[in-house]
């Protein structure tokens, strides 16, 4: 999978949580999903087990701490994939 | 320092199904959802321990400027029915808990001490930024308040990993202080020294 094509899935999951339309409609690398994405904490979850359904991987309490961002989740769902 | 959180029961159960397969286990440590399992009132439970690891994170990223998400590294032990201590790494935060039909809400102190005024209110409008604003409006009148500054002079601005400072003219004051909103629910708090 292209990064590209990971941000565009990664779109497509965090949708639903999202609070702030703009910043989504502007989604990028660089962009934040609390702080930009107002996705609240309880949600940020729900995100992690979509990723995980959506990949078939397994998000570790490790990785998990870094999931802050779009950039820290397309890098963490790499790894995942290529450790399959 | 201070930190706060609040739930709103009604949209918390629209926006989240903490019985989703794998929900709790992500979140709550073994302990925690031994207690949940346990609990008469097991929805009560999962947002009071969520609200208490939320409020001591938002005071933890205050002193150590660092934000992460691992909601298990945060552990919550109860004193009471509305008193509890967390833990992050070595730190300890004292938490205290209203909880109502409709919502529930943590204070989160540092060891250091002090005493929060919160205020709670209702809000009308349910949108993220007008929610927002709205707290910020009233935390600013609560300041202007308590130092006896005019409002105008007063403002809040987000520090680079977005935690809200406040400012006099352009000077940032040492006030620590929290907001929260969720569904129609919002909250500040501010900490008042121990003397």
């Amino acid at each position: 999978m292209t990064k590209q094509e990971l941000i565009t899935s990664l779109k497509k999951i965090v949708k639903p949580y999202i609070q702030d339309e703009a910043a989504f409609e502007n989604l990028s690398e660089e962009t934040d999903f609390v702080n930009d994405l107002k996705i609240n904490s309880a949600n940020l979850v729900d995100v992690i087990l979509d990723v995980e359904d959506e990949f078939d991987i397994e998000i570790d309490n490790e990785a998990m701490e870094k999931m802050l961002s779009v950039k820290a989740a397309i890098e963490i769902i790499s790894i995942k994939l290529k450790e399959k | 320092m201070i930190g706060n959180d609040i739930v709103d029961l009604t949209i918390a159960s629209k926006q989240s199904n903490w019985q989703r397969k794998g929900f709790l286990n992500k979140i709550f440590t073994v302990n925690e959802q031994e207690f949940i399992k346990n609990s008469n009132f097991p929805n009560l439970t999962v947002w009071l321990l969520w609200t208490m690891k939320e409020s001591a994170y938002k005071v933890y990223v205050q002193q150590y400027q660092h934000r992460f998400f691992a909601p298990k590294k945060i552990q919550c032990e109860f004193i009471s029915k509305t008193k509890g201590q967390v833990k992050i790494n070595s730190e300890k935060y004292n938490i205290t808990s209203v909880f109502h039909s409709n919502y529930i809400y943590s204070t989160a102190l540092s060891s250091s001490g002090g005493y929060s005024s919160d205020d709670f209110f209702k809000m009308k409008d349910i949108s993220y930024s007008e929610q927002h604003k709205e707290c910020y409006k009233r935390l600013k009148r609560a300041l202007s308040e308590k130092y006896a500054m005019p409002i105008e002079k007063l403002r809040i601005k987000k520090n680079s990993i977005g935690v809200p400072k406040i400012y006099q003219n352009n000077k940032q004051l040492k006030t620590s202080f929290s907001i929260s909103h969720h569904g129609n629910y919002g909250m500040y708090s501010i900490l008042n020294s121990a003397k």
